[in-house]
Formats: C-alpha cells, sequence, structure tokens
C-alpha cells in the first residue's frame, strides 16, 4: 500500500475517534451535577442573574443543541472560555501543554536509555547480575506511585542533600524568549545558557521520577521480546551458519524487538502528553494534568472538555507516528 | 562403550567422524536425562548419508552436537566428533564458529520460520558470505544472486530484494539451501529439509538438495523420519533408536534386508501404512535416564533374548554394514 493513502485513511479514522471521544466527554461534563452558572456569579448573586448567566453559556438548551453548538465551536478552532480563569482555553493551554510536551518528552528520552538497553543486556546474559538488576529496578518502578517517588526524591535531592531546587514551577530562572514554549528548546535557541541550567534543573526530578515509572515496564517489555527473538529459528539459522554474535544481535534481533518496544514507547509517550497529574502536583508545575483536575473541581467545562481531547489527540498522533515509523521499518506492512 | 568395528581398508578417511557421542542434560542428579548414548557415526568425503529414526531418537541433537549448538543444559559427556581429523569437541567457540557455515552448513525445516523477517533474502545470504570470506557489500550481494538463481529461484536479482514473507514455502527452503551452500561447505546437515511441503514441492526440493551438493562435492547429511526419502536421496543410511545408531550401510541393503529387528520393525510400520493397515511397534520407547544398561530394543523386540540385556550391543560390521545387536 502507498504511504500517502495509508495515511490518509489514518486521519479519517483519527477524526471519527476525536468525534467519538468529544462525544462521550461532553455528555459526562454535562451529567455532572451543579450548575455552573452559580461559580461563575457567586453563591450570594440574585435568582435572575443565575437564569441569565445559564442562558448566556446555553446551558438551559438541549444537551444536543449544546454539544452541536460545541463542535461549531471546535470547528473554528474556539475551545471555549474558562469560566474560572477567564481566558479562552486555546490561550490557557497555549501556556500550559508546552510544560507537560517538554516534561512527557524528557521523561520519555530518559525512559528510554535505561529501559532498553537493559532490556536488551538482561535478556542476552540470564541470571546475570544486570538481569537481577533488571528485576529489582522495573519491580521497584512498577510498583511505586508517582507521587510517592517524587516526594522521597525531594526529600533526598532537595530537602536533605541540598543538591536540587525547590520544586517551583518550570524554572526559577529568566523565561527565554517564547519560539516552542519549551523553555529548555527556547533557550537553546536563544543561546541563553543560564536559562537553559535553570529550566533544566526543574525539570531534572519530576522527569526522573516519570522516566522510573514508565521505563519500569518497558524493561519487562524488551527483556521479553529479546528473549523470544533471540531463541528464534531464523536466529538459529544466522548463528548456524557462523553469523558473528555482534551482527546476530544487532543487525538479526534487535530491529525484530524494536517494534514491539516502540509501540510501547508511544502507549507511553501519549500517557505523558496527556498530562501526568499527580507529579505536576508534586513538583508544582503548571501543566495540562494539573490544569484539568483545577478545572474539573470547579466545573469548569470547556478546560476539562478541552484536556480530554488533547490527551486523545496526543495519542493519536504518537500511535499515527509510530505506524508511520512501522511502515518504514517492517517490510511485512508494506506489502 | 569406546569399541567401535575397524573401518574396511578400503575406505578413506570419513570426512565427519562421529564416535561414541554421549550427552546429557545436567539436572545435578546421577540420573540426569542423557538422550544421545554412544553414538556412533561416519559420513565419507563426498556422499550422502540419512540419518533415519523416530522423533525423539537424537538425531537433531547429534546434528546440533556436530555444529557446536547443543540447546541450553545439555553436555558432551563423553566421545568425539571429528571434521576431516580436526577434533570440533575440544575446539574453541571462536574456531567452531568460523566452521559453521564454511565447512559444515546446516538447514533447519521450516525454511521461512528460519530466514529473518526484517531482513531481505538476498542480504542474509550476502552476509553469511562476508562473514567468510573477503568478498565487500557488492561482490557478496552478486554472488547471492547467483546462488538463488543456481537453486532455481526465477528473477533472482529482484527476489534477492524481496522479505521472507514474499516468498512461498518452497522458495524459501530454495533460499536456505542457497544460504547453506553460500560457502562452499563441505558437509551439509539437513534436518528434516522438506518437512511441510507438499509431495511434488519435496520432490523438487529434494533433487536441488542432492544435485547442488553433488555438483559441489561436498557430502550430505539428511536428518528425516521418512524412510522413503532416504532410499530416494541417500546412498548410505544410519537408523538411530534411543540415542543410539542400530544399524547403519548402504541404504538399498539396509532398507531391504535389515540385520537388526529394530530396523526390521521401522521398516514394516513404515511399509504397512501403504496397505492402509498401520503397524505400530509394541510398548514406547525406554525413557533416557542414566546410561542404557542393556539394548534399548531389548523390552519390545521380538528376538530379545537374556543376551541382549547383558549389556548394550556395540556396533560391528557384518558384510557390507555394521549392526548393533548381538543377535543379527
Amino acid at each position: 500500500m502507498h504511504l500517502a493513502v495509508y495515511v490518509l485513511r489514518r486521519l479519517a479514522y483519527m477524526l471519527v475517534a476525536l468525534f467519538g471521544v468529544s462525544l462521550v466527554a461532553f455528555v459526562v461534563t454535562r451529567l455532572l451535577p451543579g450548575n455552573p452558572a452559580y461559580m461563575i456569579v457567586g453563591e450570594m448573586a440574585d435568582e435572575s442573574t443565575v437564569i441569565a448567566v445559564t442562558e448566556r453559556l446555553g446551558l438551559n438548551l438541549p444537551i444536543h443543541e449544546q454539544y452541536f453548538r460545541y463542535i461549531q465551536q471546535l470547528a473554528s478552532g474556539d475551545l471555549g472560555d474558562s469560566w474560572r480563569t477567564r481566558n479562552p482555553v486555546t490561550t490557557d493551554i497555549g501556556s500550559r501543554w508546552p510544560a507537560t510536551i517538554e516534561l512527557g518528552s524528557a521523561a520519555l528520552i530518559l525512559a528510554l536509555a535505561w529501559s532498553v538497553p537493559l532490556g536488551i543486556v538482561s535478556a542476552l546474559r540470564r541470571h546475570s547480575i544486570s538481569d537481577r538488576l533488571a528485576n529489582a529496578l522495573s519491580g521497584f518502578g512498577v510498583s511505586i506511585p508517582e507521587f510517592f517517588l517524587g516526594m522521597i526524591l525531594l526529600l533526598v535531592f532537595f530537602a536533605t542533600l541540598e543538591w536540587a531546587p525547590p520544586a517551583l514551577g518550570r524554572t526559577l530562572g529568566d523565561v527565554p524568549p517564547h519560539t516552542t514554549g519549551l523553555y529548555t528548546v527556547d533557550a537553546v535557541l536563544a543561546g541563553d545558557w543560564e536559562a537553559f541550567k535553570a529550566a533544566a534543573v526543574q525539570m531534572i526530578l519530576p522527569a526522573v521520577t516519570l522516566a522510573v515509572t514508565v521505563g519500569a515496564p518497558m524493561v519487562r517489555v524488551t527483556r521479553g521480546f529479546m528473549r523470544e527473538t533471540m531463541a528464534s529459528h531464523h536466529i538459529r539459522s544466522a548463528r548456524a551458519l557462523g553469523v558473528p554474535e555482534r551482527s546476530i544481535v544487532l543487525r538479526h534481533a534487535l530491529p525484530n524487538v524494536l517494534l514491539p518496544v516502540s509501540t510501547m514507547g508511544a502507549i507511553m509517550y501519549g500517557y505523558l502528553l496527556g498530562g501526568t497529574v499527580l507529579v505536576e502536583f508534586v513538583f508544582a508545575r503548571p501543566g495540562i494534568g494539573k490544569y484539568a483536575i483545577d478545572s474539573i473541581s470547579e466545573s469548569d467545562f470547556a478546560p476539562v472538555l478541552a484536556a480530554v481531547l488533547l490527551s486523545a489527540l496526543s495519542y493519536l498522533v504518537v500511535y499515527l507516528v509510530m505506524d508511520i515509523l512501522h511502515f518504514v521499518i517492517d517490510p511485512r506492512t508494506r506489502t | 562403550m569406546t569399541g567401535r568395528p575397524a573401518s574396511p581398508a578400503t575406505e578413506a578417511p570419513p570426512l565427519l567422524d562421529i564416535e561414541n557421542l554421549t550427552v546429557g542434560f545436567h539436572t545435578g542428579t546421577e540420573d540426569a536425562s542423557m538422550p544421545l548414548q554412544g553414538v556412533n557415526l561416519r559420513v565419507p568425503h563426498a556422499s550422502r548419508m540419512s540419518l533415519v529414526g523416530e522423533s525423539g531418537s537424537g538425531k537433531s541433537l547429534t546434528a546440533s552436537a556436530v555444529i557446536g549448538m547443543l540447546p541450553e543444559g545439555a553436555e558432551i559427556l563423553r566421545g568425539s566428533i571429528r571434521l576431516g581429523g580436526e577434533d570440533l569437541i575440544g575446539a574453541p567457540k571462536r574456531r567452531l564458529r568460523d566452521l559453521r557455515g564454511r565447512q559444515i552448513a546446516i538447514m533447519f525445516q521450516n525454511p521461512r520460520a528460519s530466514l529473518n523477517p526484517v531482513l531481505t533474502v538476498g542480504g542474509q545470504i550476502a552476509e553469511v558470505i562476508r562473514t567468510h570470506s573477503d568478498a565487500g557489500r557488492r561482490e557478496s550481494h552478486r554472488r547471492a544472486v547467483d546462488l538463488l538463481d543456481q537453486m532455481g529461484v526465477p528473477d533472482a536479482r529482484r527476489r534477492a530484494g524481496d522479505y521472507v514473507h514474499q516468498y512461498s514455502g518452497g522458495m524459501a527452503q530454495r533460499a536456505a539451501l542457497a544460504m547453506a551452500l553460500s560457502c562452499q561447505p563441505d558437509l551439509l546437515i539437513a534436518d528434516e529439509p522438506t518437512t511441510g511441503l507438499d509431495a511434488t514441492l519435496q520432490q523438487q526440493v529434494l533433487e536441488l538438495v542432492v544435485e547442488q551438493v553433488s555438483d559441489r562435492g561436498a557430502s550430505l547429511l539428511l536428518i528425516t523420519h521418512d524412510i522413503a526419502i532416504a532410499r530416494q536421496t541417500c546412498e548410505r543410511t544410519a537408523v538411530m533408536y534411543a540415542g543410539r545408531v542400530m544399524e547403519s550401510g548402504p541404504t538399498a541393503s539396509v532398507t531391504s534386508s535389515p540385520a537388526n529387528p529394530y530396523t526390521t520393525a521401522l521398516l514394516r510400520a513404515f511399509a504397512t501404512v501403504d496397505e492402509g493397515r498401520m503397524y505400530a511397534i509394541p510398548g514406547t520407547v525406554p525413557t533416557l535416564f542414566g546410561p542404557l544398561a542393556e539394548c534399548p530394543f531389548a523390552s519390545r523386540c521380538p528376538e530379545a533374548g537374556d543376551v541382549c540385556r547383558d549389556g548394550v550391543p556395540e556396533l560391528r560390521a557384518i558384510e557390507d554394514r555394521e549392526v548393533a545387536c548381538v543377535k543379527a
């Protein structure tokens, strides 16, 4: 199949999926008890003010009409307004999502960097020290809650050793000029190393926290697929014809393992991009997860819907990129 | 269990000489599983030998021992394997890896599974060539295409760039043969090479294997459970049972006038399938824990007597063959 046709078809599926997500999310938020109008006007407002606000927001309309209006709004690129922050949701997200993307990407890179090599090495040497290390670390990472690990890291590296800065947002230095919204990237683009350091230092502990919990299952998956591949017939055949072990591992086995492992990585990245509420809370990072939770507790519908859609979109986009990548790597998908 | 019949003076020293090969799985106890119980097998230069036997008789394990790739936990307890006079059991790993592909090549059953799904077929053959020669990338690919062409893969230049999922079973087996023969090995071990292919393809592949091996002056060790295939492809046949060679000699005489009662029973089991009735050898294959104390076939043999239980019969030369039976 031609790549362009494939991508177009996938984009069409993506629209359908987003449509479905928006419908479910919309209905769920509208079914929540509580009239947001009260939140806006305050408890002391009189009846007529409440009614006026309710009508202005369209909350008196039947739910399908409300949804229809919302979709029309979406189609024009408007995600609505937050009555909590009094900003258009697009503005709020524009300032918060980069924080999530920055942290999620850093966490994914760290997670891949430790989990995939460890998984591969431990698969090659069963019962070795690296295999035991893989067991211990992945067991630890799978079982410890993110927020708890974050707190321990803060306790050790900030409170006790005083190596890490206090967990106060994205940077304690200057905010670099806005290009991408990712402070570290913007700082590099501006050539401002002080700003880069200030932003990077704030990211280390939360990124490590996420890298441990996200990397842990990846160690197991990588090790499992590597073991399976190394035991396969084609590896035995190649060995039986004298192909050197280095090539067996890197050329013959690795591509077969990276296919499923990259899928797993994509799932993890999708999760990270949707916002990691607890870690954002512990490290006081203004990301999309924290935004969504704050909004939910105040019946602020538009940001909640936007966060849900954004989360779904991140998954879908990451999967699409992954599948395109597989299309390129895996000859079996091409025919 | 060290005795063996003297080779007839006329015979040249064999290419492959397996003597008293005993393989066990180390479990830490005295009664460890011992699937090979002193295998004796010789494959002369430029000859074709088939190794026939039921599942579990130790055929494939013998092949694994020859290429130095026993499964995890298995260990050679006794015996020797010599290739062209060189002892393989004591050889360093590096030397063994160098021999594999260059002097001994093996092709397994299920060719589609034995080729890597994410590498091109031609690329895999070329890599084996580069491993064992000074050929560069371009030269090795050219040779890979030539080999595929010689094995009867149509449009070899284009097909070399294809992946195994684009190959049919028969074509994949041709590609596997091309890969195995790519470095002119002296010995090709073919482990059930036609299992899973339909009858016509089976015939074609076997003819190709015989033709290619003979053209190269190499020897073939064909592992099969099918006596008909042995008859058709190999001038010599060795019959294995319970980790031992029971009888070996010219295929024609072994399969027409067997000297070991086990061979007789195996042939009967084959022959009666054709007549529409099944003949099953009574009893079961002995479990091989610890060394054998008697003829492994004694409990199932119609001709067994007390003498059969006095020890494990060694292979001895009788007329044109070697037989491990005291009654023969």
